[in-house]
């Protein structure tokens, strides 16, 4: 029983062996024998992107596999009237061959075509013909493409996706050095105005030293001088009229150069100042030279500026004097 | 101190034949209280042959003060409504058939008096506004062919109110400038107005106004105003008080370049003097100083004036402007 079993065992051994080594090598040449028969053939088509604005372009690709004994071609999109019926525009097409392996054939034709219309656009019909190596046709497979493009229309929203609003330009100087040199500016804008302010008071102390009572002695005494070296009395009047004005001015703080005599009477009125009546004489009596054609001699004239100069010692402040 | 012998004569004469002014104010202040600035503007146009345009809300005694000074000055007065639906005639007159002699004769308007308040002046039509305008210009008048002259002195004292403007007509810039003073009408002070209520409260008869003025009065006192000296400073200070108001930056007033659109005429310039000459006579001197200028700078030049956008934005008024000038303009 035992030997007639190990007889089984072996025989079927020796038949499992003998099945692997024919079936084999059948097993790894039959893609050859596959190969050299016929090859069905076969389209793919692809489009990128699937929705697009009105006018943009789009990428078609078309894939055929077919016999190594043939080439393939497109038509269909060559022919302006089938496309137009459709919305497209071709653009630009590329045709690309590689044979992979022997007896089959793969074509890729790439097109670029503008969208037209709006909503969802189906993809146009074309052929592909086959012809043999002699150039013949052997066969034409018609393709339509169950697949759309969805092509929107411009709008206010559309156009801003077209054109998206740019982000602000972020500064190409780091923040921190933009921070320092800001923070620079302003500084040395602050120590400018501070010393602007410092010289202004300087100044304004420096001009309230200046006595306006000097100043007028000053003039008048040189105008004494300008008298006596024959100036005419008419025109020493005017002067004289000219340095009570600038001496009131700057001493009572009013506008008495822009002013008529009444007006500077009105003021001095409400100051309630020192030696009011003989300041109005000495100015009616400027106006009078001026306006009325009134002729002073010397000696009237040399007696005004000595009025004049009175007046205005007896005006000046303790201050002043001091 | 020798005054030129000519300006103390003047100055003599001018005291003598300013009194009538006095006693025509006199007569004035029995009837009217207060308004004194307006009544010195009238006496003021009056004296150097001005027009006159008063601006004012009803109720201020314009009226009143017109037709008491033309009794006081003993002048034939004429006051004329003016409404929509006048005619140049209604104010001239027009020439009327007579057919007994089978002939047309001229009949003469309101317009032949001395005095005339132009009551509403704004209330006719252009034509009839032109034909007072030209009356005033001309001191003549045309009915038909014939050519009569007015009445010396003639003055006409125009009246407008600031506050309604439905069925108007505006003044045209060129007919405002023929009036030598545009007058504001303020409302009296708290005791003038006491006074008024008080002496206008009666249903008694009103004491009668005399006149206390001649005609010869008028005519002298205009001839010694022709001869008040105008000093040559002064001169140049009221053509540099004009030139301002044209080219205000050329006196330190850039400001104010937007402010005007267009500045006062040489008119104005005119006006401002014979205005001058006149105060001076009422203050009794023979010569002009800067302080008669600018006393009657705000009424010779506000309404020669006209403001820009940009003043009217800011509520700028004329005055201001004025105002402004007077105080940028070196005085001699």
């Amino acid at each position: 029983m035992n030997a007639s079993s190990e007889l089984q065992r072996a025989g079927l051994r020796k038949w499992l062996l003998f099945w692997l080594l024919f079936l084999f090598p059948i097993a790894l040449l039959s893609p050859l024998f596959g190969a050299s028969g016929e090859v069905q053939p076969r389209i793919t088509l692809r489009v990128i992107p699937d929705s697009v604005l009105v006018g943009d372009r789009i990428r078609c690709l078309i894939t055929v596999h077919h016999s190594q004994k043939e080439v393939a071609a497109l038509e269909g999109f060559d022919r302006s009237d089938s496309l137009s019926s459709h919305s497209f525009e071709l653009i630009h097409r590329k045709h690309s061959a590689s044979f992979p392996r022997s007896g089959a054939g793969t074509e890729e034709f790439e097109l670029e075509l503008a969208a037209f219309g709006r909503g969802h656009q189906p993809l146009p019909p074309f052929t592909v013909v086959f012809r043999d190596l002699q150039g013949r046709v052997t066969e034409r497979v018609p393709y339509t493409s169950s697949a759309s493009l969805f092509v929107r229309v411009l709008t206010d929203s559309s156009m801003r996706e077209l054109r998206p609003l740019k982000p602000p330009l972020k500064p190409s100087i780091p923040s921190l050095l933009m921070m320092s040199v800001i923070a620079g500016v302003f500084g040395v804008a602050g120590m400018v105005l501070l010393l602007l302010f410092l010289l202004k008071r300087t100044v304004r102390k420096s001009a309230e030293q200046v006595d306006s009572g000097q100043v007028a002695q000053r003039k008048l005494r040189k105008l004494g001088s300008s008298l006596s070296a024959g100036m005419p009395p008419h025109e020493c009047y005017e002067e004289l009229s000219n340095i009570m004005r600038s001496f009131l001015e700057n001493h009572y703080r009013i506008s008495a150069l822009e002013a008529v005599t009444q007006e500077i009477e009105r003021d001095l009125k409400k100051i309630g100042v020192a030696g009011f009546e003989s300041i109005m004489n000495l100015l009616k009596q400027a106006d009078l030279v001026k306006f009325a054609d009134c002729h002073p001699d010397v000696e009237e004239s040399r007696q005004s500026l000595k009025k004049a100069s009175e007046v205005i010692r007896s005006t000046r402040t303790p201050k002043s004097e001091g | 101190m020798q005054h030129a012998v000519e300006l103390e004569e003047l100055g003599e004469q001018i005291t003598e034949a300013s009194r009538f002014i006095e006693h025509a104010q006199e007569q004035l202040s029995q009837r009217i209280i207060g308004q004194h600035e307006v009544i010195r503007r009238i006496f003021i146009a009056m004296l150097v042959n001005g027009h006159i345009l008063l601006e004012g809300v009803p109720g201020l005694a314009k009226t009143l003060i017109i037709r008491t000074f033309a009794s006081a000055m003993n002048l034939k007065f004429q006051r004329i409504q003016f409404t929509p639906d006048m005619l140049p005639a209604d104010l001239i007159g027009t020439m009327i058939y007579n057919p007994k002699d089978m002939e047309f004769y001229p009949r003469k308007g309101p317009v032949f008096a001395n005095v005339i308040l132009a009551d509403e002046i704004n209330r006719s039509p252009a034509k009839v506004q032109s034909a007072l305008l030209e009356a005033m210009q001309e001191h003549q008048v045309t009915i038909g062919n014939q050519t009569f002259p007015l009445q010396e002195p003639f003055m006409v004292l125009a009246t407008q109110n600031p506050i309604e403007h439905e069925g108007t007509y505006i003044l045209p810039e060129a007919q405002v400038d023929r009036f030598m003073m545009k007058i504001l009408v303020d409302y009296p002070s708290y005791d003038e107005e006491l006074e008024i209520m008080l002496q206008s409260a009666t249903t008694a008869s009103k004491l009668p106004v005399m006149p206390v003025v001649h005609l010869h009065d008028i005519s002298r006192a205009r001839a010694l105003i022709d001869r008040i000296y105008v000093d040559p400073r002064v001169q140049r200070y009221i053509v540099d008080l004009v030139v301002a108001t044209r080219k205000p930056g050329k006196y330190g007033m850039a400001n104010l370049e937007a402010m005007i659109e267009y500045g006062a005429s040489p008119r104005a310039s005119i006006f401002l003097l014979l205005a001058a000459k006149a105060h001076a006579f009422l203050q009794h001197r023979a010569y002009i100083t800067p302080e008669d200028v600018k006393a009657i700078a705000y009424d010779t030049l506000r309404h020669r004036i006209r403001p820009g956008y940009e003043a009217e934005a800011d509520n700028i008024k004329p005055d201001d402007i004025i105002r402004q000038i007077l105080q940028h303009v070196q005085v001699p």
